[in-house]
Formats: C-alpha cells, sequence, structure tokens
C-alpha cells in the first residue's frame, strides 16, 4: 500500500485506493484548525472563516487523494497541473483566510515570528519564492526524478502548498501589517503573476515533443495523445491559474471601490 | 529555425519562467549523454540480426512477406497485442507522433510492422482497428502462436508468454523492444521500452538513409 501518490508505472484503472499520508495530513491541520479555534474564541466566533478553511481543507484533500492524486503523479500532465492549481494555488488562500483573527493577533505579539515573517512575507520576496517554486516543481528532471518516488512527490505537493501559502500571505494575512502595500500594488501584484505564469503556458502548450518522461511513457488513460494532454496542461494553467487570480483581483477592485466610497 | 525556437524557450526558462528547455531535448541529452548527436539512440546489438524471412497474414487477409515487402526500407517491428495496457500503446503512440514530426522523405522510407502474440483475440480486423487509433500505415499481422514463436527465437527474443488467471483475462508477456532493420537488411539496434520521441524523432532519419554495414561498424 501506498501512503502517498506517486508514478507506478502500471496500467489506470478506476479501483479506489487508500493513501494513507493524504488522511493523516488533512486530520493533522483539522486538529490543528480546531485548537486554533478553541483558543480564538469558538467555532461560533469562527464565523465565515471556519467555512473557507474547511473549503480550502477539501480542496486541498481532493487534490492530494485519490483520483486525482493517482493520476496527477503517474499518469497525466493535464491532471497534474489541475492538482498544481487546487494545491498550490486555491486551498491555500482558503486556508489563509480560514484562520481566525485571533491567531494573528499572537502572532503580531511574537517579536522573532513576525521578524521572520516581516522579511519571508514580504511581496516581491513571495512572489519570486512562489514562481521559483512554480519553475523548480515543473522543471522536467525535476518531475521525472520527484514523481517515481512517493518522498519526492510528497515534497513537491509540501512545495506547492508553501508556496501558495507564502503567494497568498501579503494579501490575506494582516500580520504583519503592510500599510505601504496598497490596493494598486496588490492588484498589480496578482496581475504581473497573471503575467508570469504566460511563460510555462507557451512552454507547455507549444513544445514540440513531451517534455515530460513520467507522462509520455506512462501507460495511456482514455484516448488522448501524449501532446495532447502536454497541451492541455499548459492550457490549464493559463485559464485555470488566471480564473483564480482575476477573481481575487476582482474582489480587490471591490474591496478597493468599497473603502475609497466610505467617508 | 528549431534553433531559434530552442534559443527562445530556454531564455525564457533562465529568466526564471518556465520549467525547461525546449520539447524534451534536456531529458534525451540526459538519456543519451554518452552519444553523439549523429550516433543512433537505441540499443546496438553485439551482432546484427539478419532481417527474417517470413509470411504472415495482414489486416486485409493477404499474405505478408516481411523480407520482400520491407526490404529497401528502414523497419521497425514489435511484438505485441492489442490489449496490453502500456507497453504496446506506449510504443506505437510515440513512433507515430514521430513519424509526424519527421520529414516526408524519411517517413516514405519507414515500414512499421506489428506482430500480435495473442493471435486469440487479436483478429486481424481487431488489430487493423487498433493500429489506425496510431497510423494508418501500420503493418498488423497475425499468425498461430507457433509461427510467431519460431520468428520470435529466429529473431533472439524472449517468446511470448500468456499466464492466464482464474476468470479467464489474462494478459501476454512479451518482448518489450522495437527491432530496427535498416534499409539494406539488418538490425544493428533495438528501442527499449522508455524511448522517447525526441529518441524517434532523432533516430528515424538516420535508420531511414543507413545501410546494414554502415550502422554495423559504429
Amino acid at each position: 500500500m501506498q501512503w502517498w501518490c506517486s508514478a507506478q508505472g502500471v496500467a489506470w484503472d478506476w479501483t479506489w485506493r487508500p493513501y494513507v499520508g493524504v488522511w493523516i495530513l488533512v486530520l493533522l491541520m483539522a486538529a490543528g484548525y480546531t485548537q486554533l479555534v478553541r483558543h480564538g474564541g469558538g467555532w461560533r466566533n469562527a464565523g465565515w472563516r471556519r467555512g473557507s478553511f474547511l473549503t480550502g481543507l477539501g480542496v486541498l484533500w481532493v487534490g492530494l487523494d485519490w483520483p486525482i492524486g493517482a493520476l496527477a503523479a503517474g499518469y497525466l500532465a493535464s491532471v497534474h497541473m489541475v492538482q498544481f492549481l487546487l494545491v498550490g494555488l486555491v486551498a491555500p488562500v482558503l486556508l489563509l483566510l480560514g484562520v481566525p483573527e485571533p491567531t494573528y493577533e499572537r502572532l503580531r505579539g511574537h517579536s522573532t515570528l513576525r521578524r521572520v515573517l516581516t522579511r519571508v512575507t514580504h511581496p516581491l520576496v513571495a512572489i519570486f519564492a512562489f514562481n521559483t517554486i512554480l519553475v523548480f516543481t515543473h522543471w522536467p528532471t525535476i518531475v521525472d526524478t520527484l514523481m517515481a518516488s512517493q518522498a519526492g512527490s510528497f515534497a513537491i505537493d509540501m512545495l506547492w502548498l508553501f508556496g501558495g501559502t507564502l503567494f497568498w500571505w501579503p494579501l490575506v494575512s494582516p500580520v504583519p501589517a503592510r500599510p505601504g502595500f496598497t490596493y494598486p500594488l496588490k492588484l498589480a501584484y496578482l496581475i504581473a503573476n497573471t503575467i508570469l505564469s504566460t511563460a510555462p503556458f507557451l512552454y507547455l502548450t507549444f513544445s514540440q515533443l513531451p517534455v515530460y518522461a513520467t507522462y509520455e511513457l506512462a501507460p495511456p488513460v482514455g484516448w488522448i495523445t501524449k501532446q495532447q494532454d502536454q497541451q492541455l496542461a499548459g492550457i490549464l494553467m493559463k485559464l485555470g491559474g488566471g480564473l483564480v487570480l482575476w477573481t481575487a483581483i476582482t474582489v480587490l477592485f471591490f474591496q478597493w471601490y468599497r473603502a475609497e466610497g466610505q467617508p | 529555425m528549431v534553433r531559434a525556437y530552442r534559443l527562445v524557450c530556454r531564455s525564457l526558462f533562465l529568466a526564471g519562467l518556465v520549467g525547461s528547455g525546449c520539447g524534451s531535448a534536456d531529458s534525451v541529452r540526459e538519456s543519451t549523454q554518452d552519444k553523439t548527436d549523429d550516433e543512433l539512440r537505441g540499443t546496438r546489438f553485439a551482432s546484427p540480426i539478419p532481417r527474417p524471412e517470413f509470411s504472415l497474414i495482414d489486416t486485409e487477409g493477404r499474405e505478408f512477406d516481411f523480407y520482400a515487402r520491407t526490404d529497401g526500407y528502414a523497419t521497425l517491428l514489435f511484438f505485441g497485442y492489442t490489449n496490453c495496457p502500456d507497453v504496446c500503446p506506449v510504443h506505437m503512440a510515440n513512433i507515430a507522433a514521430a513519424l509526424g514530426r519527421v520529414g516526408w522523405r524519411t517517413r516514405q522510407r519507414v515500414k512499421v510492422v506489428f506482430v500480435t502474440t495473442d493471435p486469440d483475440r487479436d483478429t486481424p480486423e481487431r488489430i487493423r482497428e487498433w493500429l489506425d487509433r496510431f497510423d494508418s500505415s501500420f503493418i498488423g499481422l497475425h499468425g498461430t502462436t507457433a509461427e510467431v514463436a519460431a520468428i520470435q527465437t529466429e529473431l533472439k527474443l524472449a517468446r511470448s508468454v500468456m499466464p492466464h488467471d482464474t476468470t479467464g483475462d489474462y494478459d501476454v508477456g512479451h518482448a518489450a523492444q522495437v527491432l530496427a532493420f535498416s534499409p539494406s537488411g539488418p538490425a544493428t539496434v533495438a528501442y527499449p521500452f522508455g524511448t522517447r520521441q525526441a529518441d524517434w524523432v532523432h533516430d528515424l532519419p538516420l535508420l531511414a538513409k543507413t545501410r546494414g554495414d554502415e550502422v554495423a561498424v559504429q
């Protein structure tokens, strides 16, 4: 039995398989969140944040567990991209939005941690780190090496989660306070990322040959060709990532509009 | 043009925006680090295997004389079966995709021959339908288990085995390599499972123009 999804090289079938490592991660995060809520005034006070966190946890679970996790690890580059969007982009923002206000407040009082966060979650550092992780975890040699083992596949998934958390932190978290990171700059931050993601999209979509041995040599799933699968992955990266980022841009724009309208 | 394309991709890559070099060039270089660009990337035989002389039934129901019909062409010969879940469809798909990338002249000088190792389930019609999903120019051949076993033995390939399970369904164990015969005769190189489209795109033009003796002396 596998504890985490990895490329197996065996023919795909739709028989459900348990991935215990994914369940443990989800349970640990749920337990940790319960503690945060308990120290933050209880479930009733958590309000909409509770829903956001649970949705984020659900997205993470769906992205890592069977069938998406298994298909992504060793069969289809397009599903691998869906997994990246879920684990590296959608789940982190929902999880961060779900953190109770008192938890963020407690961070404010912790001087060492606050200093680290101030540096690590600086918007320039965050966007650089996110895109570096994006490049690293989509580099063919890295993918082909790491996806073959459970530990490697786990490392990629955790890097995505970490990178996504860093990326969304300056936009979502009130700690550290960044009064200079105004709405126009936040919008520019998100728009810059939509532009940066164009390059991987072009690369995957217009490469003349399959770039990942893992997916090129994987037992076929359906009749999608390896080239079509890779092109779909590129398109999903652009459209799916764009959908998430432009949704965030729209929300921020209207928040800015409302803030400007207030006396 | 291809160089310019690669240059653009690599520039983007170095700018930290993309994942890797163009196509699978980088990964191919890894798998063939010790080979020069004008050398075949397949696995060489210690001694060339002569082009076999056999006749089987093609997907039109006609007798197909392998030696006579493929002489003068670079010929890729593969033994597999249409219910194969992994090796066979990957090989066929990668060869078909590569043939779509090489020039017309090369394509005209290459024949791909698929011999079923599962004659009970693979009827000529079934083989044709399956091959057409990859490339309608691929030649499918059907013979008895004994006939196919004799050809595999002559080619020094492992004979196919069919371990049946309790449900009556079965997989067929078979050699996973594609034998490549030069236009003028013998096979000096084989392509194991794991051969990538980039390897085929590189090697097909070389195979199409090499004579057997040239390949053999390298």
